[in-house]
């Protein structure tokens, strides 16, 4: 633009000015505030059907328990590794397949594009959809606790309940997230969750312990996070907190998943 | 601010699957230019704003923008770009206020200047009686206008339009253009794609015209006609059917049919669609040479 004149320089360093010092205000704040509007764009379509996302949490994990529970022996130390498995399939799973499908479905029905042009981090992206994946996942560990109490399982949970949740989650979401990031359209993507999802928790030992699993399944359980997460979550609710082993086994998993989920995540295309 | 607000040097791109659809490309944007990016479907235009918005990685060349490196920096360069994707969506379960102040938030605004300026763009852009409708209820123009709203939010130094009038009513168009007028006025550099000639005269300092990938032209449409000498365009009844002839003087014009007898004839300025097509085809013929 050749002619442009002095006061043309003012406006446009005017709203330069402003840009700056939106730029400048970019911190800790920032990445906390957009991983809170995510959760807002997620959490405010959940209000207006709420009532159906805690009647799913919290009535698919309890028929689960029971299911289980018929066919095992009247062993509180068997009836707590149920109630662990059932939360490890009930909480874990679920988060890690409501971030898998979420952002399979942002990705192809084009409203990941309109985050991507937003200055913000995958991280606050990644953090506002565990965020609002976790509703579910409180809801079912408060049902299957609740319900523990109540119906007289020797119960008694620790601190170390909480961290092996959570790594176990993280582990899960950046596993599906990596997964997906594969998958050539949203069938394709949901199908991937789902089954990623069920083929862990069937074939690892979580729903019985490594000394009761065959051999192959064994060797899988090894390698199998749900494992290591299962077998913390049945100590913390027998009043134990030498989880140590499993929470840093879960934690090497929770980098390396993320990571990798977090670099497939398609924030910029090649 | 000395620096301009888009440069774009030696840019190509070629895809996995060997589609090159950016060749060699460079061209700079001046702060408070308005460009416009003409070219027909599949000429390279959505590439080329992916491309500077920091959504698709180049295979060659450099991107700057306000003197920030798009290719190192992407974060820190959306932070000066309000971005309209032609292809993206809206979150269907939220209403048109909740997209405005919640894109305001992660554009960097603080929660309540983000509300106010929700409310100021939904009077703005004419949106007041569609406010807290879902967006799943709105028309194409609206979600549109939406995206248009969302994409200037914060106020960005750069806003990049890419095909914004599409399937706009006429109506709409012009609240559009009346739009992208103020924001203008206001100090923005706007970079938009359109098919749209009329929409290109009418808004924009300069033109930039791409086919097959290429950067063909760049410059203000008065310089384009003059320079390709198509100020002046007569029209004309022959054997052959109707013909037009194009120079930079309507009297030379008329007395070069007037030499051949043709009596009935209309002499008009050319438009910048005249150029482009012009300019397109005679690309047209010497990549056929090439081949």
């Amino acid at each position: 633009m050749s002619g442009t004149t002095s006061t043309d320089r003012d406006v446009v360093g005017g709203i330069m000015e402003t840009a700056n010092r939106l730029h400048r205000a970019n911190s800790i704040g920032k990445f906390i505030s957009d991983a809170v509007s995510v959760f807002e764009i997620n959490f405010i379509p959940f209000l207006k059907h709420w009532y159906v996302s805690v009647l799913l949490a919290s009535g698919t994990s309890l028929p689960w328990f029971y299911v289980t529970r018929a066919i095992a022996p009247d062993d509180p130390q068997v009836i707590r590794r149920l109630l662990a498995a059932t939360l490890v399939f009930g909480v874990t799973l679920s988060i890690g397949m409501l971030v898998g499908q979420n952002a399979v479905a942002q990705r192809f029905m084009g409203t990941l594009r309109l985050l991507v042009s937003m200055p913000m981090s995958k991280g606050s992206y990644v953090l506002g959809s565990l965020a609002f994946s976790s509703i579910s996942g409180v809801i079912t560990v408060l049902v299957l606790l609740g319900f523990g109490l109540v119906a007289g399982i020797g119960i008694n949970p620790t601190w170390a309940l909480a961290p092996s949740l959570i790594l176990a989650v993280l582990t899960m979401s950046g596993l599906t997230m990596f997964v997906v990031s594969f998958a050539p359209s949203l069938q394709v993507g949901n199908l991937a969750t789902a089954l990623l999802s069920l083929v862990l928790a069937t074939l690892s030992p979580v729903y019985f312990t490594m000394e009761q699993a065959p051999v192959l399944l064994k060797f899988f359980g090894y390698v199998s996070p749900l494992r290591y997460a299962a077998d913390a979550i049945e100590k913390s609710l027998s009043g134990r907190v030498d989880v140590w082993f499993e929470l840093t086994v879960l934690a090497i998993f929770a980098v390396v998943t993320m990571s990798l989920g977090l670099w497939r995540l398609p924030w910029r295309e090649r | 601010m000395d620096s301009p607000a888009v440069e774009v040097s030696n840019l190509s791109k070629r895809y996995s699957n060997g589609t090159l659809a950016n060749r060699d490309i460079s061209f700079t944007v001046e702060p408070g230019e308005f460009l416009g990016i003409l070219g027909p479907n599949g000429a390279g235009k959505t590439t080329l704003v992916r491309q500077i918005t920091t959504e698709l990685i180049p295979t060659k060349g450099q991107i700057r923008v306000f003197g920030i490196d798009g290719l190192s920096r992407p974060n820190e360069v959306k932070h000066y770009m309000g971005i309209m994707p032609q292809e993206a969506s809206l979150y269907f379960g939220l209403s048109i206020r909740h997209h405005l102040s919640i894109f305001g938030k992660l554009r960097g605004l603080p929660a309540k200047l983000a509300s106010r300026r929700a409310e100021e763009l939904i009077a703005d852009l004419r949106l007041e009686e569609h406010r807290d409708k879902p967006a799943d209820q709105l028309s194409g123009g609206l979600r549109r206008r939406l995206l248009l709203g969302i994409a200037s939010v914060a106020d960005p130094p750069l806003l990049i339009l890419d095909e914004p009038s599409a399937a706009l009513d006429p109506e709409a168009r012009h609240y559009l253009w009346d739009f992208l007028h103020k924001t203008h006025r206001q100090g923005s550099t706007i970079i938009l794609t359109t098919h749209n000639m009329l929409e290109a005269e009418e808004l924009c300092d300069r033109v930039g015209i791409v086919q097959d990938g290429s950067w063909l032209a760049h410059d203000t449409v008065a310089r384009l006609k003059a320079a390709h000498g198509y100020e002046y365009k007569l029209t004309f009844d022959s054997k052959e059917g109707v013909e037009t002839i194009y120079g930079s003087d309507d009297r030379t014009l008329v007395q070069q049919v007037q030499a051949q007898g043709i009596r009935q004839y209309t002499v008009s300025q050319t438009t910048l669609e005249d150029v482009y097509l012009s300019l397109t085809r005679e690309r047209n013929v010497s990549t056929r040479g090439e081949d």
